[in-house]
């Protein structure tokens, strides 16, 4: 459990980050918390040459709030600095749902946002909340800048639209819809595990209180999060009512194709996406009524 | 709840905080990975990626060629006499393994080669390089494909699979189950799991050429029993091997026995003539280190009309892995866990069938709780179900059967001499500390509302100790007694020595205030030394088998008991009194009726060797003591009650409380004892719910980092009640049992039991542990669906 032998860059600028990446190519790997990658590295699954830590660019770091409402994070903020920040949890309860469950407080307090997406592990709470938040990633590399929305991001298990040059350097969280609610729920063996299933729910209103928008999203189900299909359709115009979660909840189970291993059956993760679905739209639901937290 | 006349001053009684915990709590510890060996290089196994082949030949070139590497070396450089277990049981097939591979690689993780280089990292980057070339046979990875007859053999020269086929019947099983009113059978799997120390295992082996000693730093449980195989392996007098034994981090049994990576590191030094040290990682560690507790069992118990348990017939067939190991055999999981199968209860017939065979798996040595977990965990799950069955209450049928307070000493019907106990106290403890009657109404409450919640009892009895007797009465062959010896420096300061090293259990306090209280001195003068093999008395077996504190505290405590005689005696003649008045407690030694007539330790020790006056009235004033001790057998006892609920959608188990009421007998320590019960009820936890080393179709290992080996924390466990009742052993010094294993017996049956309790409108029949979430999730979905049909 040794890693192969690397070098260790440690860049104070972006740009200079950037040329380092575009100097080693693909033999080299920028280190963002290291809370995945270099586990990695201990088993040699990955075996950078060198590895270009972004934790000393002080831009990578630190959150704001634009005057349309809209979140601005910098890639390398840790989980637990997000946690901890009431501007983000309150205004994105999502967020405050999912991060208390990323691994414990020491992963947290090392693991970051942009780590997190670009690893792109397909049963991490991250990817699949900046799916269902219709986040946009902005990424910079050597010709300039570029913002990819998550629906294009994650494009199969570990594999994102990041190009070998490129670094994550922030993450854009459009403001939430005015009578919009939203929730994450997840069931992991024990807490802290990667999730057997998380599922992501967003409800938005309209002025007459039926459902406008609904948006489910779920974390190990398949290659990537999940955006379950059909699901507008099924809930426009509809009364935000118990029966139409249950026919959501089934039809979100019905949708997706997860896989087996050695903590659940595609079965069970098939039922538990189904029970998960139905809760977490109960819980968007209720905070829509000002209930639950 | 009960207490025992002791002597107010004495420590045995006292939470004395540990000795050892200024050191291990602030980091100050010094592991295996903290020793300095000038001039160590650093050895790393190149293992066995298939799980069943014929080596054709192993390239090391590339490997050798690498910067940094010292040798690659394979079983042809380094012969060496293969390791074999050492049971005595007729019938029982041996199974040498080799500390290297010679041409027949049996499981993943075997060690083919050692790669020696002057960095670890080197060494796995060589090991990268060294290509096996190997003829794959069919992998054998469960017990009926290993006892098909067309099944490839793993040790062709004995002709099958199996390594024991056997029967321990006591009384007339079959003819009482012919005329039972009621019988009930199970099928029960006991899947594999590990100890999982927290420090994996090592070893530093230091062969010095110019006087053919070798010196060996290892994590050992058992540092005589590493020299003794060590000795035989490498053909070495045992008094040309020094084991050391430094701070470790845990080992639940899984350190007992010599392992091929230390032999094979000692061949290394030797071979090399240079110091050579082995850190197993974490991967390897749940890999290729011994596991544990695979065990396949059909019980059948038999019941009287009014609910009498009378007979019980079990079938048990234990999964060794790839060799019977040379600690305790195949049979440490099957024969030893048939042993216990009567536990508390008063079943006089119990008919057992036993079959062990080799695997293609890692080999199973003793974790704690050993094959009593499983045997234990059928029958307290097959007691419930006949409960449910019949309409009575799983508590009461169980206090119903068990051996009563005034049945002591009880002779169970597989030979086990039960000394003393409080079996039906520790039931109507837990029953109180649960609120089990309020509980059941607060379970019909919550049904309503659709929230399912059970709770689970296990009652336990445990063999602790194992002199000779308690080994003969588990019809083991395992010698057990123990040398201690004492020693008071000229100072006044007393040196405890032993063979019985510390992996955490804190014998550096306990051990001291047994010695303390013997000799009448204070505990900070004592000091115990057990790491050393050429320093401490032989302990033939070291720290297993609950049986420290009985032995060598036992010991201990009467070569302590001798010295406060002689000290006595030198007291009497500092004093001009009479031996016979003369008290030594505390470290000062006074004069009955004269408390001012005193002389203290540091006094009287120096008196003991440089007085030459001394000498006329005690010609040999020796404060050296050496004590033997083989103890009788003695068991302790009590009762795990878990409370949970099940989400039944999802199949989630939470556990919200776990009882533990203990009776080890005399209790040395109550704050270690409480970490002992602690530490195993988790691990009980994670024995119910979550470890499973999971293997493919194929023998490979798929459990093999803590991603997918997943162990319980403080977020699966809730805080642990504990209680304690005493009921001395008539038998051992001062009263002492064993205690730490029974957590770990019986607390996966608690925690299933309440599991089954809470999914009792579903009809769900827990078969297997750790129970698989997804299958509680069924019954409830498939209930849900009849109930929806019914409509």
């Amino acid at each position: 459990m040794k890693p192969n032998s690397f070098a260790l860059r440690t860049p104070d600028s972006l740009e200079e980050a950037i040329g380092m990446l575009q100097e080693f190519g693909d033999d080299a790997k920028p280190l963002a918390g290291g809370q995945s990658l270099v586990p990695l590295m201990n088993f040699r699954l990955a075996q950078p040459e060198v590895l270009v830590d972004l934790s000393r660019i002080p831009v990578l770091t630190g959150v704001s709030h634009e005057e349309s409402g809209a979140l601005r994070v910098a890639a390398m903020t840790t989980h637990r600095a997000l946690e901890m920040d009431a501007s983000v949890t309150t205004s994105w309860p999502m967020l405050g749902d999912a991060l208390p469950l990323i691994g414990h407080v020491g992963i947290r307090n090392r693991g970051t946002l942009g780590g997190s997406l670009v690893h792109a592990d397909p049963a991490a709470e991250l990817p699949a909340v900046c799916l269902a938040l219709d986040a946009r990633m902005v990424l910079q590399g050597g010709t300039g800048t570029r913002e990819v929305p998550a629906a294009d991001f994650f494009r199969s298990y570990f594999t994102t639209a990041v190009r070998p040059e490129e670094i994550l350097t922030h993450v854009h969280f459009p403001p939430p819809g005015q009578r919009s609610g939203q929730a994450w729920l997840e069931i992991a063996r024990r807490h802290g595990d990667f999730a057997l299933v998380g599922v992501a729910a967003t409800v938005t209103l309209d002025p007459s209180g039926v459902c406008q928008d609904v948006r489910l999203v779920v974390a190990g189900g398949g290659a990537t999060p999940v955006m379950v299909p059909d699901v507008v359709e099924r809930a426009s115009g509809r009364q935000p009512q118990p029966e139409l979660w249950n026919e959501l909840a089934e039809h979100a189970g019905a949708a997706l194709s997860p896989a087996d291993d050695l903590h659940a059956t595609a079965n069970d993760r098939r039922r538990l996406i189904r029970v998960l679905t139905r809760r977490a739209l109960t819980i968007v639901a209720d905070r829509l009524d000002g209930r639950g937290a | 709840m009960i207490a025992t006349d002791r002597d107010e001053a004495a420590l045995v009684g006292q939470s004395i905080p540990r000795n050892e915990d200024q050191r291990l709590v602030r980091g100050r510890g010094r592991y295996l990975a903290d020793v300095v060996v000038p001039g160590c290089l650093q050895a790393v196994f190149v293992r066995s990626s298939i799980a069943h082949g014929r080596v054709r030949s192993i390239d090391t070139a590339a490997a050798v060629a690498l910067d940094g590497v010292v040798a690659v070396l394979t079983v042809a450089d380094l012969p060496h006499v293969p390791l074999v277990d050492g049971v005595q049981i007729d019938g029982l097939r041996r199974t040498p393994q080799s500390a290297l591979v010679h041409d027949h690689v049996r499981y993943v993780g075997e060690p083919v080669a050692i790669v020696v280089a002057t960095t670890t990292a080197m060494a796995e980057d060589a090991a990268d390089l060294v290509f096996v070339d190997c003829e794959p046979l069919q992998a054998i990875a469960d017990v009926d494909q290993a006892m098909d007859p067309d099944a490839p053999l793993l040790f062709p020269e004995l002709g099958s699979n199996c390594v024991y086929r056997g029967a321990r019947d006591h009384g007339d099983a079959e003819r009482v189950f012919a005329g039972a009113a009621h019988t009930f059978t199970k099928s029960f799997t006991s899947h594999r799991s590990a100890a999982v120390p927290m420090e994996t295992r090592g070893c530093i082996a230091d062969f010095d050429s110019g006087s053919g000693r070798l010196e060996v730093i290892s994590g050992t449980q058992s540092p005589h029993l590493l020299r003794r195989k060590l000795a035989v392996c490498l053909e070495l007098g045992e008094h040309h091997i020094r084991v050391l034994v430094p701070d470790v981090g845990g080992a639940f049994g899984q350190k007992i026995p010599a392992s091929p990576e230390e032999v094979a590191v000692a061949l290394a030094s030797r071979h090399l003539g240079r110091p050579v040290r082995w850190i197993e990682d974490r991967r390897e560690n749940l890999m290729a280190a011994p596991h544990a507790k695979e065990q396949r069992i059909t019980l059948s118990l038999a019941m009287d009309a009014d609910g009498t348990f009378l007979a019980l017939k079990a079938d048990i067939v234990g999964d060794a892995g790839a060799y019977s190991f040379n600690s305790a055999s195949a049979l440490i999981e099957p024969y030893v866990g048939a042993g216990l199968l009567p536990g508390v209860y008063r079943i006089r017939h119990v008919a057992a069938a036993i079959t062990a065979v080799v695997t293609n798996k890692s080999p199973i040595a003793p974790y704690r709780g050993v094959g009593w977990t499983a045997t234990h965990s059928v029958r307290e799950l097959l007691i419930d179900e006949a409960a449910r069955a019949l309409g009575m209450d799983p508590v009461a049928l169980r206090r119903r059967n068990m051996v009563g307070t005034d049945d002591f000493p009880y002779d169970s019907a597989t030979g086990m001499h039960y000394d003393s106990g409080s079996y039906v106290a520790c039931l109507d403890t837990a029953k109180e500390l649960t609120g089990y009657e309020e509980f059941r109404r607060r379970q019909a409450a919550l049904r309503d509302e659709g929230r399912y919640v059970g709770i689970g009892f296990s009652p336990y009895v445990e063999p602790t100790g194992w002199g000779s007797e308690g080994a003969q009465q588990s019809a083991w062959s395992f010698a057990s007694h123990d040398t201690v010896r004492v020693e008071v420096q000229p100072s006044g300061h007393v040196l405890v020595f032993c063979g019985t090293p510390s992996q955490g259990q804190g014998h550096a306090t306990t051990l001291a205030q047994v010695v303390a209280d013997a000799v009448g001195v204070t505990m900070d003068g004592v000091r115990v030394i057990a790491n050393d093999t050429d320093a401490t008395p032989v302990s033939i077996a070291g720290t297993r088998a609950s049986r420290v504190a009985v032995i060598t505290g036992g010991a201990a405590s009467r070569a302590g008991a001798t010295l406060n005689r002689r000290l006595r005696e030198v007291a009497a003649a500092l004093l001009e009194a009479d031996g016979q008045d003369v008290t030594l407690s505390g470290g000062v030694a006074s004069v009955v009726g004269s408390p001012d007539t005193s002389v203290t330790i540091q006094q009287l020790a120096a008196a003991a060797y440089f007085d030459p006056a001394l000498r006329s009235r005690i010609p040999e004033p020796d404060l050296v003591v050496s004590q033997f001790l083989d103890p009788k057998a003695t068991y302790s006892n009590g009762m795990i009650a878990a409370i949970v609920e099940v989400d039944v959608e999802t199949g989630q188990v939470h556990v919200d409380d776990l009882v533990a009421v203990e009776d080890c007998g005399t209790i040395i320590n109550p704050a270690v004892v409480d970490g002992q019960i602690r530490g195993a009820v988790a691990q009980g936890v994670g024995a119910a719910l979550l470890e499973r080393m999971v293997y493919s179709d194929q023998g490979q290992p798929q459990s093999t980092s803590f991603v997918d080996y997943l162990l319980p924390s403080t977020t699966e466990v809730p805080p642990i009640r504990i209680a304690h009742h005493c009921s001395p052993s008539p038998y051992t010094v001062n009263g002492v049992k064993g205690v730490g294993e029974s957590g770990l017996i019986a607390t996966p049956a608690a925690v299933a039991n309440a599991v089954a309790d809470a999914m009792g409108p579903f009809g769900v029949v827990i078969d297997e542990l750790p129970i698989a979430g997804g299958r509680l999730a069924d019954a409830f979905e498939v209930d849900a669906a009849v109930t929806a049909g019914g409509q």
